[in-house]
């Protein structure tokens, strides 16, 4: 290999002995690894013997926490971590949903790993070709207003709604798709609410894992780096459009395996699902649970749905008006979100400092 | 030799503003060339457009005997570009670490891996280590950028362009707000990068320039003006005339 | 032909009625570049809330002017209590306006019920005019003439008063405007209260040919905002021309091609935002 231009830089002045970087030893890396992820464990535990303590309106109630959570996450790889301002992510969620449903009822596939699977290609598909000219709006990063790219993507989404309701056949119109059953897992075992909870938790941990494997791994490091500064990016090399694309297809397949869970969660999906007001919410579970915290949205997703429960019981009529306060206390109030207050409180008392 | 860079009747305008007008001039491998010029002549809109921040609207740039006039500015750097900014331009949320480390990813394999943990790289890392050392910041690896006094994220600014071990390093006024004793470091590092390294500076500090360069080009309002040798440029009156007043202006102003 | 008139006079009326729907809109969002998603609720809040004084005093005109007092009071809230603190800060603009604009939904489905309304044709401009064997509303006619009022009043804002100068001189340079002793704060805060009130007086105006109902803000603040990019941004007569391509397009195509009228304002608006996202005749605001 050449000489480097840091080794001629270095120069004879001050060329000093290169020192491995500093690894910690085996023994006490694990034992790190292993409380950076107890907090993630024990909540699995939990969530593992939840429901033979809860009522089932309590696990039901937390099987749509842990939807919502993957809806969240999935949206917050593009938001969180590219900077990039979808506002038609509830799009491929209904999409996920719609397809899902339409492929059980129209196309006559029961098998819910072939449903799921295929609904992840074609979500994909969406986003790929929706990505292409919403990406053609969206200049370099944050320098840039990103209004364009924001219009363009709540244009998809409302004429995603307007196909679903034309396309009556297939979607059912406006009063939706109906009559979506409970998944065959292909494996004789009958799923009811109890046994699809623990598919949902199954497949909600399994993929923030991937997520969060991705938004660590090097690619992920670029997306934050084009949040960060995208001419920088651009001026080290890096084919930034390229990155916020696939990012694109990657949240969008993520948001539609959501979709496709909550389809079979209640049922039904409706036009609605994947218009301005589904956008609302998720952009909401995001913000408030903090964007810039991996599980943020998690804890917005409970509370959001939480609260969305606790209103369905005692004023059903009045979610709007609701929704509508908690979106002015968190972006007047707390626009870091409560994650980023959660997270300072686990290291104030785990660690003894709030870094 | 074949020019490492050549660049024929390069122009931009911005509305009705030209600034950049017709710009000709090469570069040979090795050499040292500082562009300099009063404030708005055109030198950063020029670096924009060698790195294709911006589109020309006519002429026509030769890399390494490529023409690269439309090429993306991500390409032009796999091809053995890099610049630094006049204005900082780092990743400000991360830790200095972390920047050299995204830095040194730019043009190395494995950019689009998705799995394995890219702060544990431990090839990233070493190259990160030695990229540090050499800019003098190992000690601060774990600061965040944003808490850095300033002199300190102009030798970043520049660490991280050295990152992708170009061919052709563009530096943007690296002494750019300073202290003189900052600025003379920065002159001694450019003075040790060897000769594998082309260096095509703009620099608003006349010591800086004398210091570094073999070749002078002034550029005033948006136009290559005239071009020598340090003691050609010293001695032309048209540069005494256009660009030493200014200068003088400009340091006793800030 | 005498249908295809007919088509044409409903479609430039219904342009008019977008065009005042979009005007407060192009206002706030081209010129100040501040997005309020609440829009359509505001104009739907306009005409319930205008319907109900209209009822209480039986007074058409006075019902419109304080309709849209009314919404402009609260678009002045929401400006002042929020916007104005998220400059720069789009995706939250979009989440907190798109957020109120279902609660505006809600407030009117509480007040006034789930039904749509449809809002009477003051007395005086009820009937038709007749043209050989065409009969065409008076009303639709009133509409277009105030439609054109507005346009006039709005352009000479734009270009001949000082008002209309500040806010272009604001968005090109918020500090130069300020240098200048401007308060940019106020101008800003008053320009918001009268995009506010001109959807509510749009909303009245146009309850008796679109009827209302309460949610029907989401499709409306989509109709504002084809009407404003389409056409473009930063100028008024921009957003009339939007106004007439929407406008007409709809009509006609609901009229001769039913099947893919529903998708053709969407295929123009995102087609113009790919490849001009200015606008037609907009200029570069963001
Ligand atoms: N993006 C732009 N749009 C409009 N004018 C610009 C733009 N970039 C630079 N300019 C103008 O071009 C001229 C040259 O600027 P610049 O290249 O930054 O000068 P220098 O680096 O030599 O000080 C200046 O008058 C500046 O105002
Ligand atoms: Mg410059």
């Amino acid at each position: 290999m050449a000489t480097r231009p840091v080794d001629l830089l270095l120069g004879r002045l001050m060329r000093k002995a290169v020192a491995a970087p500093p690894v910690a030893a085996e023994g006490s890396r694990a034992l790190a690894l292993f409380k950076a992820w107890l907090p993630a464990l024990v909540i699995l535990l939990l969530l593992l013997v939840l429901p033979s303590f809860v009522p089932s309106y309590i696990q039901s109630l937390v099987t749509k926490m842990m939807i919502f959570a993957l809806f969240g996450v999935s949206m917050n790889i593009l938001w969180g971590y590219g900077g990039i301002p979808t506002f038609g992510h509830a799009a491929f969620f209904g999409f996920g949903g719609y397809v899902c449903g339409i492929l059980i009822i129209h196309g006559g596939i029961a098998n819910f790993w072939v449903n799921l699977v295929l609904v992840m290609v074609i979500t994909a598909l969406l986003g790929a070709g929706l990505g292409i000219p919403a990406f053609r709006v969206y200049g370099v990063g944050a320098s840039d207003n990103p209004i364009y790219f924001l219009l363009v993507t709540l244009a998809f989404g409302e004429l995603l709604v307007r196909v679903a309701i034309s396309a009556r056949s297939l979607t059912g119109g406006s009063t939706g798709l109906s009559g979506i059953p409970y998944p065959d897992l292909g494996i004789g075992v009958s799923i009811n609410s109890y046994s699809y909870y623990f598919l949902v938790l199954g497949i909600v941990a399994v993929c923030l894992l991937v997520i969060y494997r991705i938004v660590n791994s090097h690619y992920g490091y670029a997306l934050r780096g084009i949040h960060d500064n995208e001419r920088r990016m651009q001026a080290l090399g890096f084919n930034t459009w390229l990155y916020k694309y696939t990012s694109y297809i990657i949240a969008g397949m993520f948001g539609g395996v959501a979709g496709c869970l909550f389809a079979y969660f209640g049922g039904t999906m409706v036009p609605n699902n994947m218009g301005m007001a589904m956008t609302d919410i998720v952009f909401l579970i995001v913000i408030l649970g903090s964007a810039s915290v991996y599980f943020g949205p998690v804890i917005g997703a409970v509370i959001v749905v939480g609260v969305d429960y606790l209103a369905s019981m005692y004023m059903p009529e009045r979610w709007p008006l609701i929704m509508a306060a908690i979106i002015v206390v968190v972006i007047m109030f707390i626009p870091q979100g409560v994650g980023v207050l959660l997270l300072d409180l686990w290291r104030k008392v785990f660690h003894g400092s709030a870094a | 030799m074949a020019a490492l860079l050549e660049v024929s009747g390069l122009s931009v305008h911005f509305g009705g503003l030209a600034a950049v007008k017709d710009v000709t001039f090469s570069i040979e491998p090795g050499e040292r060339l500082v562009m300099i010029g009063p404030n708005g002549a055109g030198k950063t809109t020029l670096f924009n457009l060698l790195t294709g921040q911006l589109k020309p609207s006519g002429g026509k740039v030769l890399f390494k005997g490529q023409d690269i006039t439309h090429k993306p500015v991500y390409a032009r750097t796999q091809l053995g570009m890099a610049r630094s900014f006049q204005i900082t331009s780092l990743f400000p949320n991360e830790t200095v670490l972390t920047n050299a480390l995204i830095a040194l990813q730019g043009t190395r394999g494995g950019r689009y891996r998705m799995f394995g943990v890219f702060t544990r790289d431990k090839v990233l890392r070493s190259a990160a280590q030695e990229l540090l050392e050499s800019i003098d910041l190992w000690d601060k690896r774990s600061e965040t950028v944003s808490s850095l006094a300033y002199g300190e994220t102009r030798k970043l600014e520049m660490g991280l362009s050295l990152a992708s071990s170009p061919d052709l390093l563009m530096l943007d006024e690296p002494s750019c707000g300073l202290t003189p004793t900052e600025s003379k470091d920065i002159t001694e590092r450019i003075n040790t990068l060897g000769k594998k390294i082309t260096v095509l500076m703009i620099s608003h500090d006349m010591d800086l320039a004398f210091g570094v360069a073999e070749r002078i080009i002034l550029l005033h309002f948006g136009e290559i003006s005239c071009e020598g040798t340090c003691d050609e440029i010293r001695a032309n009156q048209t540069v005494k005339d256009i660009y030493m007043g200014s200068h003088k202006a400009s340091t006793a102003g800030g | 032909m005498s249908t295809f008139t007919i088509t044409a006079l409903n479609g430039v009326s219904y342009a008019f009625i977008l065009f005042l729907l979009a005007a407060g809109f192009s206002l706030t969002f081209g010129v100040m570049g501040v997005l309020n998603l609440a829009h359509g609720a505001l104009y739907v809040l306009g005409a319930y809330f205008g319907l109900a004084v209209i009822a209480q005093l039986d007074q058409f005109w006075l019902g419109v002017v304080i309709a849209a007092l009314g919404t402009g009071l609260l678009g002045l809230g929401i400006y002042y209590l929020f916007l104005r603190h998220l400059y720069d800060k789009v995706p939250e603009q979009a989440v907190l306006t798109i957020g109120l604009g279902y609660a505006i939904a809600n407030i009117i489905l509480w007040v006034w019920g789930p039904f749509a309304k449809m809002g009477m044709t003051p007395s005086a401009f009820t009937g038709v005019v007749r043209v050989g064997t065409l009969a065409f509303p008076i009303y639709r006619l009133v509409i277009i003439v105030i439609g054109l009022l507005v346009l006039a009043l709005l352009w000479w804002m734009q270009d001949k008063t000082r008002v209309g100068a500040i806010i272009r001189a604001g968005m090109d340079n918020k500090e130069m405007t300020r240098s200048l002793g401007i308060n940019y704060g106020v101008v800003s805060t008053l320009v918001f209260l009268f995009g506010a009130a001109l959807a509510g007086f749009a909303g009245i105006l146009g309850t008796p040919i679109l009827g209302a109902y309460p949610s029907m803000g989401d499709a409306l603040v989509l109709l504002t905002l084809m009407v404003v990019v389409v056409g473009g941004t930063g100028f008024i007569q921009g957003t009339m021309l939007g106004a007439l391509i929407i406008g007409l397009l709809d009509t006609f195509g609901k009229a001769y091609v039913p099947s893919v009228a529903l998708f053709t304002s969407y295929v123009i608006f995102i087609v113009v935002l790919l490849v001009r996202p200015s606008g037609l005749i907009g200029r570069k605001v963001f």
